[in-house]
C-alpha cells in the first residue's frame, strides 16, 4: 500500500509542477480533461492504441503521449509493471488528480455559477 | 489552512485569509489563499484597474490600431515610457496614445459630440492607419456616453475604417483582471468571423495570451515558422487587428497566458470547436515540451525536436554558467498573474534559486493553484498583498533579488533588495532559449551588481572600505565558486546580440509546401 502511494506521489509530482491540462478554470472543465488525458495515457502506458478522431481528441492525445513519455523517463519501474498494474496505477492517480483539483480543491471559482 | 497573519494587516483582520505558507507535505487542498476579490478597504492595493486590463494589458499590444481612450487624458498616460509591448511596425501603438480629454463641462453637457470629433481628426491625422479601439472610462460610463453609437456614425461616414468597442471602465470588476475577461468576450462578440485569411501553410496556429514584451512573441513566433507553422494571429502582442478578426480559420489555439486569454480560447473552443492547448514558454524544458506538443498536434514533431536539439546546444551552456553562480539564491516571485506558475518551478530547477515567495496582483484563486503546486515547500504565497505586507515579506524573508513591477520594484530598492522587472523585463526578451539566458544574466547581473553591494553600506553608521580597490560582478560572484567551477571550459557568458529580435523580421523560412486544399 505505501509502496503505491509513494509511486502515485512521484506521478502527482510531476503532473502538479510541469503540466498545465489538470487546471482549466471551470470543475466540469477539469474532469474533462483529468479523464480523458488520463485515459488515454493508460492506453498509451499499457502499449494500447488510441486513434484521435477530433482536434479536441487530438489535443488529449498530444498531453497524454507527452506525459507517458516523460513518466517513462523519469520513473523507470513504470515500465516494469504489468498491464494490470499500470491500470491500477492510473486509476489510483487519476482518483488523486480529481481530488487535488476539483474535489478537494478550495478554489471558489470552480463551482461559481456566475462565473 | 495554514494561513499567514502579517503584523502590519493585524487591523484588517479579513486579509489574513489571503496569505498562506505552503507547509511540509502541504497541497493545494490545504494550502490555497483566497483571490480575485474586492480589495479589502484600509489595504493599499498594488492592482490595476479593469480599464487598465483591458487596454494597458490586452487592447494596446495590437499594433496597426489608434487606441484611443474616452475620458481624461490621464487615463492614457502608459505608453511607450511604461509598456515595452514592442511591434514589428515601428512601434506605432506606443509612440502614439490618445485620449478623448474629457472635461468637467463634458461630464456636465456630454462627451459625445467631442468623441465623434476625436475620432475622425485621429483617423486624418494618420490616414494610414484605418483600425481604432475605443475605451470606456470610468468618467464617460458614468454620464452613459454611448461609444457604440458613435463609432457606427463614424464607420457609416468612413467606410474604410473599422471601430472596435471596449465597454470595460475601470470600476467593472476587483482588478484589472475583470477588464481581461471583458476585452476578451466583446472581440469575440463583435470581431472575430469577418475576415477571411490567406491560409499559406497545413498547420495554422492562434498564438494567444502573448504580448510581445521586448519581443517575446516574436521569437515563438520564429520557432513556429521555423517548423513551418502559420501563426494567423497573436493574441495579442505585435498582432493585427485583421489578423485577429480571422482567429476562427486556426486548426489550434496555442495558450500561452490562460489568466489574461483562455476566455477568448474558451469561447473559441465551443463557437468554433477550435482545441486550446496551454503551453509554457519560459525555460528550456517546459519550451521544449511545448514546442513538441504543438508540432506533435500536427504530426511534425521532427521538425520540432530539430528546432530543440539546434537551440539547445548553442545556449544551455550559457544557461548553466549562470546557473552555477545563481544556485541557493533566494527569489521572492512576485508578478502580476501568470508568471508565478510559469517560473516558479523552472527557475528553480534550470537556475537552481530557491523560491521563497509566490504573490500575484490580481490572479484567481487558480493561478495560486498552479503556482502553489509549482513552489517548493516553506513558500509564502500572498493574494493582493498591500504594500506594508511587502515590505514587512521582504524584512523577514531576506531575498537576494525580487522579480515584480515597477512599483513595488521601486519600494523594495529603498530597502535594498534589488529588482527586476516582471511585467516588462529588464533586457529582454526572456522567452525562448536565448531568452531564457538573458534573464538568467539579469538575475545574476541584478545580484551581483557592484553597485548594488555597496548599497548594503548605511554611509551614517558603517564603516566605509575606502581602501578596496575596483570590484566587478565576476570578482563577487567567483568569489563563492571553486575553482573547477569557475574555470569549467564547457560553460559560458551570454555571447548573444543586444538586440536578438530585429533580425527576425527579415529572416527567411524554410518553404514547406503546402499540401492540402482550402
Amino acid at each position: 500500500m505505501d509502496d503505491i502511494k509513494g509511486k502515485i506521489a512521484q506521478l502527482e509530482d510531476y503532473i502538479m509542477k510541469k503540466c498545465l491540462w489538470q487546471f482549466n478554470s471551470r470543475a466540469w472543465d477539469r474532469k474533462d480533461q483529468n479523464e480523458n488525458i488520463l485515459k488515454i495515457s493508460t492506453l498509451l502506458l499499457c502499449e494500447e492504441h488510441f486513434i484521435p478522431e477530433t482536434p479536441a481528441d487530438r489535443c488529449y492525445w498530444v498531453e497524454a503521449v507527452s506525459l507517458v513519455d516523460a513518466f517513462k523517463n523519469r520513473y523507470p519501474w513504470i515500465s516494469a509493471l504489468n498491464k494490470t498494474e499500470k491500470k491500477e496505477l492510473m486509476e489510483a492517480l487519476k482518483e488523486r488528480i480529481d481530488f487535488l483539483t476539483i474535489t478537494g480543491s478550495l478554489n471558489k471559482e470552480l463551482t461559481d455559477p456566475l462565473y | 489552512m495554514p494561513y499567514h497573519e502579517f503584523k502590519c494587516s493585524e487591523c484588517i483582520p479579513e486579509r489574513k485569509m489571503h496569505a498562506v505558507v505552503k507547509g511540509p507535505g502541504e497541497d493545494i487542498t490545504m494550502a490555497l489563499p483566497l483571490g480575485y476579490l474586492n480589495t479589502i478597504p484600509g489595504s493599499i492595493s498594488e492592482r490595476g484597474c479593469a480599464y487598465c486590463g483591458a487596454k494597458h494589458v490586452i487592447g494596446t499590444p495590437m499594433k496597426d490600431v489608434i487606441h484611443l481612450s474616452h475620458g481624461p487624458v490621464g487615463c492614457t498616460y502608459d505608453t511607450w515610457q511604461t509598456k515595452r509591448y514592442i511591434s514589428d511596425n515601428d512601434n506605432f501603438q506606443l509612440k502614439y496614445t490618445y485620449a478623448s480629454d474629457v472635461k468637467e463641462k463634458n461630464i456636465v453637457f456630454g462627451a459625445e459630440k467631442m468623441l465623434k470629433q476625436n475620432i475622425i481628426e485621429a483617423f486624418k491625422a494618420f490616414p494610414k492607419i484605418k483600425r481604432m479601439t475605443l475605451y470606456q472610462t470610468c468618467a464617460t460610463a458614468l454620464i452613459g456616453d454611448d461609444m457604440n453609437a458613435i463609432a457606427d456614425e463614424v464607420m457609416e461616414e468612413m467606410p474604410d475604417v473599422d471601430i472596435f468597442v471596449c465597454n470595460s471602465p475601470g470600476f467593472r470588476g476587483p482588478s484589472q483582471s475583470g477588464g481581461h475577461h471583458t476585452i476578451n468576450i466583446a472581440w469575440i462578440k463583435d470581431k472575430v468571423g469577418q475576415v477571411e485569411p490567406k491560409i499559406t501553410s497545413d498547420y495554422v496556429i492562434n498564438y494567444v495570451g502573448e504580448y510581445n514584451i521586448q519581443g517575446d512573441s516574436e521569437v515563438m513566433a520564429d520557432y513556429f515558422r521555423r517548423m513551418g507553422i502559420q501563426v494567423l494571429s497573436t493574441f495579442t502582442g505585435n498582432g493585427s487587428y485583421d489578423d485577429l478578426r480571422a482567429m476562427h480559420r486556426a486548426q489550434l489555439n496555442v495558450l500561452e497566458c490562460a489568466r489574461s486569454a483562455e476566455y477568448i480560447c474558451n469561447e473559441l473552443r465551443v463557437r468554433y470547436g477550435t482545441p486550446r492547448l496551454d503551453i509554457d514558454g519560459f525555460g528550456f524544458e517546459p519550451l521544449s515540451n511545448s514546442l513538441r506538443k504543438v508540432a506533435m498536434f500536427f504530426g511534425i514533431e521532427d521538425r520540432a525536436q530539430a528546432l530543440i536539439d539546434e537551440e539547445t546546444a548553442r545556449w544551455k551552456p550559457e544557461l548553466d554558467w549562470y546557473k552555477e553562480r545563481l544556485k541557493g539564491k533566494k527569489v521572492c516571485l512576485w508578478p502580476g498573474g501568470s508568471k508565478l506558475w510559469h517560473w516558479a518551478n523552472v527557475i528553480h530547477e534550470e537556475m537552481g534559486v530557491e523560491v521563497i515567495s509566490v504573490y500575484t496582483k490580481f490572479g484567481h484563486q487558480g493561478d495560486m493553484e498552479k503556482g502553489i503546486s509549482r513552489c517548493e515547500e516553506g513558500a509564502l504565497a500572498i493574494d493582493d498583498p498591500n504594500e506594508l505586507e511587502s515590505v514587512e515579506a521582504m524584512l523577514s524573508l531576506k531575498p537576494d533579488i525580487i522579480f515584480t513591477g515597477k512599483r513595488p520594484g521601486e519600494v523594495a530598492k529603498k530597502i535594498r533588495v534589488p529588482y527586476l522587472n516582471a511585467h516588462a523585463y529588464h533586457n529582454g526578451p526572456w522567452k525562448g532559449y536565448e531568452g531564457w539566458v538573458r534573464f538568467a544574466r539579469d538575475i545574476y547581473n541584478a545580484i551581483y551588481s557592484p553597485i548594488h553591494q555597496l548599497s548594503l553600506l548605511d554611509i551614517s553608521k558603517d564603516e566605509i572600505p575606502t581602501g578596496n580597490g575596483f570590484v566587478t560582478s565576476g570578482m563577487i560572484a567567483n568569489a563563492g565558486l571553486a575553482e573547477e567551477v569557475i574555470s569549467a571550459g564547457d560553460l559560458r557568458q551570454y555571447s548573444g546580440k543586444y538586440d536578438c529580435v530585429s533580425d527576425l523580421k527579415n529572416k527567411i523560412y524554410p518553404d514547406f509546401k503546402k499540401v492540402t486544399e482550402e
